[in-house]
């Protein structure tokens, strides 16, 4: 018997008792099935919610930046291997519009899905408005989404999150973070992914209130080294990303190879100098 | 009749005229046609890797020209232009719905649209609207492909393609456009010698049209 159809029935009389107050023999069986997502546990968790931030915590990290002149955003490659087809698609950032990117952490399929959902909800704003969808408005948009995973439904709510990185005319540059609960902050810096305690604590340490986007990086490089697996740092294994102003206009551009080999040179040089 | 409301002197002809139109009959003669309420006039030549695109600048309601900064060419990418004539709201509207389209396209696919697939997308747009069209009829003029090979098409209201080599022509001065192109273009002219006939076909047939349209052009 599968435990999908006795859960079923178990966790319905389980409910009933539960929201009546009557002790039933099914109380103690039913523990086993508040993993249901949209459920409250006894202590009032959802339990799936937090095993979905659970699946993230094992995906690549990806950190955010805010400065005055930009946005960086830095992210640990995941998939490397020699007969992976490079192409210029990025696995972990991602462009939602002209004026906001987002960096990913998490199950890519969850991810290409709020993605593509971002980059309609957009377009929809700008073809109503007729101006750039402001950055907190398209955050809420996503979050609202992954908020109903949680409540209505039944279906398992979305392992990934994000980090948005965008400008607008009323708030300037604005780094946010979103999870699987919905949930969202706006931050000067932060981490997700694998690690993200750590590189959160970093940042914390070193994160300056007037950095330019040149100490950004190199400060996002050196959170990225210690946070990673492997020992040495490579630009094989990294992705970054800088949202900037540049004549009017907001661009988002990936680093090249180039650029971050040059940076990761730099970085490691400041360092022992520093030492 | 004529309503006449005096102003005060020096807005006396103002109010007069604005009156004196608000009293002309709807339609000119028996029936206007809904493609010549606004009225407009594109034009789009293909030359040696090349391609030239015009718009007249009136924004006009039948007989009464409010405005002559109203363009009807739009960049829609680096190498997609795109002419619309016909009624003014849809015009804008069409042209809003093409910029999401396109926009999704650019971030999925991380490059720009060809031409030729651009007046595909227009064509399926105005066809989904077959039986409560879109009162537009566009022109596509653009750069396909690496080696930049002149591309143009012009659409009817539902969409139906009309792919030339040399020129196409929209809007209600369409047949003095057409005209004044088949004697005046040759194939394969560069830039310069591009525009010179272009201008002429232009501006001949700005004088003496049902619909005049505007004295400025932008090209």
């Amino acid at each position: 018997v599968s435990t999908q159809s006795t859960g079923y029935k178990v966790g319905f009389w389980a409910t009933c008792c539960n929201s009546l107050h009557i002790l039933s023999p099914f109380t103690v069986m039913a523990r086993r099935y508040d993993s249901r997502t949209t459920i409250f546990s006894p202590e009032g968790r959802l339990h799936q919610v937090e095993y979905a931030m659970e699946a993230i915590s094992h995906a690549g990290a990806a950190i955010g930046i805010l400065t005055n002149e930009g946005i960086v955003l830095a992210a640990e490659k995941m998939i490397t291997s020699k007969l992976l087809e490079q192409g210029t698609s990025s696995e972990k950032m991602y462009k939602l519009d002209n004026h906001v990117a987002c960096a990913v952490a998490g199950i890519t399929a969850d991810a290409n899905i709020l993605i593509n959902y971002a980059r309609l909800a957009t377009q929809r704003f700008l073809f109503s408005y007729q101006f750039p969808m402001p950055v907190e408005q398209l955050v809420q948009q996503v979050c609202d989404l992954k908020q109903g995973y949680t409540q209505y439904g039944g279906q398992r709510p979305f392992g990934v999150s994000f980090l948005y990185a965008g400008w607008d005319k009323h708030d300037g540059f604005q780094l946010y973070q979103s999870d699987p609960s919905g949930n969202y902050g706006g931050w000067k810096a932060t981490a997700i992914g694998k690690n993200n305690s750590n590189a959160q604590s970093i940042l914390k340490q070193d994160f300056k209130e007037d950095m330019t986007l040149k100490d950004a990086q190199q400060l996002a490089v050196k959170v990225l080294s210690k946070v990673m697996e492997s020992t040495t740092l490579s630009s094989e294994k990294l992705e970054f990303g800088v949202l900037t102003r540049q004549n009017n206009k907001t661009v988002f551009r990936s680093l090249t190879k180039k650029e971050l080999d040059e940076l990761i040179k730099s970085t490691t040089i400041e360092n022992t100098d520093a030492k | 009749g004529i309503n006449a409301e005096y102003g005060v002197s020096q807005d006396c002809l103002w109010f007069l005229q604005l009156s004196f139109s608000h009293s002309l009959p709807s339609s000119k003669s028996a029936n206007m046609s809904i493609m010549s309420y606004n009225g407009s006039a594109v034009l789009a030549m293909t030359g040696k890797n090349c391609i030239a695109i015009a718009s007249d600048t009136r924004f006009g309601i039948q007989h009464q020209t409010l405005a002559a900064n109203f363009p009807k060419v739009f960049q829609m990418s680096d190498k997609i232009f795109l002419g619309l004539t016909g009624l003014f709201t849809d015009i804008q509207t069409f042209h809003e719905k093409l910029v999401f389209r396109l926009n999704l396209y650019k971030l999925r696919e991380e490059r720009d649209m060809k031409p030729s697939v651009f007046a595909s997308l227009v064509s399926t747009l105005l066809y989904e609207k077959r039986f409560g069209p879109y009162f537009v009829e566009p022109i596509i003029a653009g750069l396909e492909g690496p080696e930049n090979k002149p591309y143009i098409c012009s659409t009817d209201l539902i969409g139906a393609p009309l792919l030339t080599s040399d020129f196409v022509v929209g809007g209600t001065a369409d047949e003095a456009l057409l005209g004044m192109c088949e004697s005046l273009y040759k194939p394969d002219m560069d830039p310069e010698t591009l525009l010179r006939p272009f201008l002429n076909v232009y501006l001949h047939r700005l004088t003496g049209t049902h619909f005049p349209v505007g004295e400025q052009l932008s090209i």
